[in-house]
């Protein structure tokens, strides 16, 4: 699960910080809309949940581990527990699909392991791959060129990879951004069954606040680097600061 | 192990301004002939002129005679000395500047010159408003690419006698005065690097490449060709007609090809069996950036040095043959691989390599499942290019003692055997034609036109 405690970020370029005390929790299992105008702080608050951006002030913990203390080897054994979702465009379009599945695999294997199975994957590796892609409705894709999938289908593959990371939270930057709206919905509605079932917890950015309200159990907005209302709070009859649970 | 001090004493280093003074003008000269001539005709073509499919032609087979070969030709028939070394560079770089101006010109965005030539403009009008200005930059930088190559070539020419630091550096070898072959060495690394850098200074403000004409001129003057050594010329070059071989040369010929093959084969094996390691280390995406950068200027330095002057110095320290040759091409080939790998993994998509840094994976898996899948077109694209033009390099080396064809057209020189000499001229172009026309099928194919090499 994730905690956000008074998140800010700096971009030293920028006189605006681009978070400005966020804080958030998600719990394991539940699914967590991010919507709000673009600029206006989604990606950099997924970006900052993985370590990738420093913070300025505030803390987030992942599993009760504080991100912003991690360097090295201790980061990169954190986000073996953080699955990413981007847009789209993040396979490897020349590896076959069952490779960039297992990808998600690389944070707990060794570099050997890693090699050997780029060259002869064992059965029980092709499995996993197989059991992922069962879960996301491409089973027949396994062995196929990844280039050779479909906008949608590369979405589905890219979610695959993120439940062989074996994740404690995924977090899905725009994952429907470059999808037909029937196709997009599709996405949201797997992306927030697999959390529920894994009991995972989903925090996902999104354009459309309808689809948000639809598919999650709760949305919040981000404008200017700051959370404006949380839908769970709202909904309890609580129109107080954005960070309630 | 003397080799290993460099003779750096005043008195040398004074010796050397002549030589490296020589070899600068052949390089600005040569370039200087290669852009006059080669720019109108790269214009012709890509304006489609009459008969441009023609030249077309010709500079592709002009491109099949390496330039050391033309170098042998020019030597022969002008003489000794930096007048040879200029026609045989202004030669060479002709048809590689014309050939690759062309392409850049042929394949240039065509609706903005469609409408120019609507307005009824004449070639000159559609090069000087069209042409040029689209291409610009893909001009300039295969233009500074080219005049650094002209500066190792001006090196390598000066070894057939063509002179400048070539034959300076051929006198030292024999003379077994190798704390100078490395002084050398380190005079003709600073000279490409320096090339280089000013290459990138011309690709910020263009203006500078106007440098080009007054140095180029002056060198044009000062290697002037007399009148009676035009007369000379026809002579000589009346004497190498028809190219004849003896029946037992001709019987030698197979085997002659197979080595100059095998040489550049072995080469670009040796040259990918050291790149592809280390390559990933040389990109700042991948390593840090303090390796990266030490890498590269290994990398640097033994692409400045040519596969000739590598040979030279093989084939002192473990002797002649076509081993020393194939490693000699593998050391250049290994700079030249390794610094385009880097960039090809530099230039690899972003998005795919953050999403498998994101799973917690290693920097090694993430160049195994990332960077070396996404980059595998230009990985063997640059290959398969390096191939193509160790072709050429190996009937160059050969001309030190590696064996092959090369060889033998230097010995029928130095035996003043011209007919016998022009003969493995016209075998070497044709050998080096195929491969070229091979390569660049295989190229299209593969949906890549043009390759910056090194």
């Amino acid at each position: 699960m994730l905690e956000l405690r008074g998140v800010s970020v700096l971009y030293t370029r920028d006189a605006r910080p681009a978070l400005a005390g966020v804080t958030l929790d998600v719990a394991a299992g539940e699914c967590v809309a991010l919507v709000g105008p673009s600029g206006g702080g989604k990606t950099t608050l997924l970006r900052s949940i993985n370590g990738s951006v420093p913070l300025a002030g505030g803390s987030i913990r992942v599993d009760g581990v504080d991100v912003s203390t991690l360097r090295g080897p201790t980061l990169r054994r954190l986000r073996t527990r953080l699955a990413m979702v981007a847009q789209q465009h993040d396979l490897v379009d020349r590896l076959r699909v069952y490779q960039n599945v297992m990808a998600g695999a690389l944070g707990r294997w060794s570099t050997w392991h890693a090699l050997r199975f780029l060259i002869a994957p064992r059965r029980h590796e092709l499995e996993e791959a197989h059991a992922a892609l069962s879960s996301v409705g491409v089973p027949e894709k396994l062995r196929s060129l990844t280039s050779d999938l479909s906008g949608g289908q590369q979405q589905r593959v890219a979610i695959a990879r993120a439940l062989v990371q074996r994740p404690s939270a995924i977090l899905a930057d725009e994952p429907i951004a470059s999808l037909d709206p029937l196709l997009g919905e599709q996405i949201l509605r797997l992306l927030c069954r697999l959390a529920r079932e894994r009991n995972i917890a989903l925090l996902c950015s999104l354009h459309q606040p309808e689809l948000a309200r639809r598919y999650f159990d709760r949305v919040v907005t981000i404008a200017d680097g700051m959370l404006a209302v949380d839908g769970a709070a709202l909904r309890a009859g609580g129109a107080g600061p954005a960070h309630v649970r | 192990m003397t080799l290993f001090v460099p003779d750096v004493s005043a008195a040398y280093l004074r010796d050397l301004i002549v030589p490296v003074g020589e070899t600068i003008g052949m390089a600005a000269a040569g370039m200087f002939v290669a852009f006059a001539l080669g720019i109108p005709i790269a214009v012709a073509i890509g304006t489609r002129a009459p008969g441009f499919r023609l030249l077309v032609a010709a500079l592709s087979s002009l491109r099949a005679i390496p330039d050391l070969t033309l170098a042998i030709l020019a030597v022969v028939i002008v003489g000794l000395g930096p007048g040879a070394g200029v026609v045989a560079l202004a030669l060479f770089y002709t048809a590689m500047v014309g050939r690759v101006y062309a392409d850049l010109f042929l394949t240039a965005e065509r609706a903005p010159l469609e409408a120019l030539r609507a307005t009824g403009a004449s070639r000159v009008a559609i090069a000087a408003f069209g042409l040029l200005p689209l291409t610009m930059s893909d001009l300039l930088t295969f233009g500074s690419y080219a005049f650094e190559c002209a500066m190792r070539a001006s090196i390598i020419v000066g070894a057939v006698g063509g002179g400048g630091l070539g034959t300076e550096l051929v006198g030292s070898l024999n003379a077994l005065a190798y704390h100078r072959v490395l002084t050398l060495i380190l005079v003709l690394v600073a000279l490409v690097a320096i090339v280089d850098r000013f290459g990138a200074l011309v690709r910020r403000t263009p203006r500078l490449g106007l440098l080009l004409v007054p140095v180029g001129l002056i060198s044009l003057w000062l290697n002037r060709p007399g009148l009676f050594s035009f007369a000379h010329a026809l002579g000589v070059f009346g004497g190498m007609l028809p190219p004849a071989l003896r029946l037992p040369e001709v019987a030698a010929l197979p085997a002659l090809i197979a080595q100059t093959l095998g040489m550049a084969l072995g080469g670009t094996l040796l040259g990918a069996v050291l790149a592809f390691p280390t390559s990933p280390a040389a990109a700042q995406r991948i390593a840090p950036p303090a390796l990266a950068l030490l890498l590269r200027r290994i990398f640097d330095v033994a692409r400045a040095i040519p596969e000739l002057v590598w040979g030279l110095v093989l084939v002192v320290s473990i002797g002649t043959g076509p081993f020393a040759g194939a490693i000699a091409l593998g050391l250049h080939s290994a700079g030249v691989l390794g610094k385009l790998y880097a960039e090809s993994f530099e230039n690899a998509p972003v998005a795919p390599i953050a999403a498998l840094a994101s799973t917690g994976a290693r920097t090694l898996p993430i160049v195994a499942f990332g960077f070396v899948p996404l980059a595998l077109g230009p990985l063997v694209v640059h290959t398969l290019f390096r191939l193509e033009w160790n072709v050429r390099a190996a009937a160059i080396v050969g001309m030190i003692g590696a064996g092959g064809i090369g060889q033998a057209l230097y010995q029928a020189q130095q035996l003043f055997f011209y007919r016998e000499m022009l003969a493995y001229v016209l075998v070497t172009w044709g050998l080096v034609a195929l491969s070229d026309w091979l390569g660049e099928r295989l190229r299209l194919r593969l949906g890549w036109r043009f390759v910056a090499s090194g």
